[in-house]
């Protein structure tokens, strides 16, 4: 078997500048990455054909992103792009496809930093081609220069919302409306403390908020998306008023001609192959729901499997490179590169910009805390797993039946069976289960995650040589890894 | 038309085709297949088990409402897949056509 000190799953912002700091230690690093070129999501490259002829406003942050890109060409960095990691079979051993290259390799450490993905948002009309995610807009923007409409809302609760307007806006798209679900004006003054532990950052969002106003739109705070319509396609997006309980005042809806609806809900982290290994998870409902539990140096409650950046607990580009940072000292320490010393005089400086950062996280959370339940703009009708076409009334029908946990809903339904894997229905599920049951999102036990962690081909896992398989012991075969009869 | 491609500060280098559908689609080298189709006005890019249109997404190869048809290969991520002249792409599985 292949052999490494330490195996990166990402190479976005957080698992480059772990490879980055480690590999500058004298680590031996392997990074995988599912894109054919390093940068992730938010240091998403253009084609290698595509020539810049002058700057604009897209190439802002080129010199960071330039240098990370570097990062998989540094002396001791082996790097894996178009590779899939499918699954983490045994301690230290992560298995990945990469076409005919398929197999196992053996790591003293494991850093998992997957990133993370659009929370998905269901409502009428959200399956509509034209209605896109807040990152899916931004990569296509970033790494296409391709706006798939020309007429464009946006409508979430959080950050993204300000930045996809001005993307919008630059990319020569006619914004019509922005809409932020949080009352956040009313909310600002209280959280002004914290959000100042990061004035770089709230710089970049008046920016954002400026382009959008000097493009003739205002910011619709405490509004949201309840509807898209259009024959086949989107053609108009519904809004309405969240009034101060909590509930959608759709007396007060207005409808806009639009062909295009972004949705910036936030994200949720790919937590895919830590829940694979069994990694404890925790809750924490501002940040999306089930997180890995950390200790203060990033390790999981698997030994020797750590965590980082968007894909343990969303942070956004910055805390995702200081964490980076941080893990390449802490992985130097362990595997004994840096000593304890040098490294606790590394550490320290990063250590105080992480804390500055998270404060600045914690305003932000507080600032955008969601002001609504989303289910309540869920009809029978609405479309909740979008691979296997099952709508609201389907899951209900089923728990009406005394299919009631997410388990059940999932066997009786299909819902999270499909491609997709569960990640845009499975946060809508913990949320129905818990409405349903009464019970508190917490408390929904998920369904089991199972490898592959992304969908791969039987012809590449083909490719892969294997160990002789032993033989299957029937009594603990259908129990969950690592348990077993006792 | 509904989608475009931004123009400014860039030059793509080579416009190439292929077909979508049987109708042929511009693309440029390193271009997604999704991003040619959206630029060209193609929106729908599969169709659910109900009849209802799906189109891109997420863009970063983790929904699948983008998967199309190349070549005959079924399930192929129109936002992660490169366009290449001369490619098949279907949003429909259908059955070949001419043999």
């Amino acid at each position: 078997m292949r052999e490494t000190d330490l195996a990166i799953v990402g190479a976005g912002p957080a698992g480059l500048s772990t490879a980055h700091v480690a590999a500058a230690n004298g680590v031996k690093v392997s990074i995988f990455d599912d894109n054919s070129l390093p940068g992730g999501q938010y240091f998403r490259q253009l084609p290698g054909g595509f020539q810049r002829t002058v700057q604009t406003a897209f190439d802002k942050d080129r010199a960071r992103a330039e240098a990370l890109y570097e990062v998989v060409r540094q002396t001791g960095v082996s790097y894996f792009p178009d590779a899939t990691v499918w699954d983490i079979p045994d301690d230290g051993v992560l298995a990945f496809t990469r076409g005919s290259e398929s197999g196992r390799l053996r790591a003293k450490l494991i850093v998992i930093a997957a990133g993370a993905y659009d929370r998905p948002v269901p409502f009428p009309g959200w399956t509509l081609p034209g209605v896109v995610t807040a990152g899916g807009l931004q990569n296509l923007i970033k790494g296409q220069r391709v706006v798939p409409g020309r007429r464009a809302v946006v409508a979430g609760n959080g950050p993204l919302v300000l930045l996809v307007a001005a993307s919008l806006v630059r990319a020569g798209a006619q914004l019509v409306e922005a809409a932020e679900a949080a009352p956040i004006i009313r909310r600002l003054w209280r959280q002004i403390p914290d959000l100042l532990s990061a004035p770089a950052i709230v710089r970049q969002a008046m920016e954002y908020l400026t382009i959008m106003l000097r493009a003739g739109v205002s910011l619709r705070t405490g509004w949201t998306a309840i509807e898209a319509h259009g024959d086949g396609e989107c053609e108009e997006v519904v809004l309405a008023p969240i009034d101060a309980k909590g509930g959608i005042v759709r007396t007060a809806a207005r409808a806009v001609p639009a062909d295009l609806l972004v949705l910036a809900f936030g994200l949720l982290p790919s937590t895919e192959l830590l829940r694979i290994c069994r990694a404890e998870m925790s809750w924490d409902s501002l940040r999306g729901g089930w997180l890995p539990r950390r200790s203060a140096e990033f390790e999981t409650s698997r030994a020797g499997v750590f965590a980082i950046g968007d894909g343990s607990t969303i942070g956004g580009v910055e805390i995702a490179l200081a964490e980076g940072h941080l893990m390449g000292l802490v992985a130097a320490e362990h595997l004994g590169c840096l000593t304890a010393n040098a490294a606790r005089k590394l550490k320290r400086p990063i250590t105080a910009r992480i804390a500055r950062l998270s404060r600045f996280r914690r305003g932000l959370e507080r600032l955008y805390e969601p002001p609504a339940t989303y289910l309540d703009l869920i009809t029978p009708e609405t479309t909740i797993c979008r691979c296997e076409d099952v709508t609201a009334g389907e899951v209900s029908s089923r728990q009406n039946q005394g299919y009631s946990s997410a388990n059940a809903v999932k066997s009786s339904t299909r819902l999270s069976m499909g491609r997709c894997q569960g990640r845009n229905c499975l946060r809508t599920l913990v949320d129905l289960v818990a409405w349903h049951t009464g019970i508190p999102p917490e408390e929904v036990e998920l369904p089991r995650a199972r490898p592959p962690a992304r969908p791969v081909r039987i012809e590449d896992l083909l490719q892969e040589s294997l160990p002789a398989i032993e033989p299957i012991d029937h009594a603990t075969a259908h129990l969950p890894r690592g348990e077993r009869v006792s | 038309m509904t989608g475009f491609r931004i123009e400014a500060g860039l030059d793509r280098g080579q416009c190439f085709q292929f077909t979508c559908d049987g109708q042929l689609v511009s693309a440029y080298p390193g271009e997604s297949i999704a991003a040619a189709l959206l630029a060209a006005g193609r929106r729908r890019l599969r169709t659910a088990r109900r009849g209802d249109g799906r189109g891109l997404y997420c863009a970063m190869g983790v929904c699948w409402e983008c998967a199309v048809i190349v070549d005959g290969e079924p399930s192929v991520r129109a936002c992660t897949a490169e366009a290449k002249p001369g490619l098949k792409v279907d949003t429909v599985a259908r059955p070949e056509s001419g043999s």
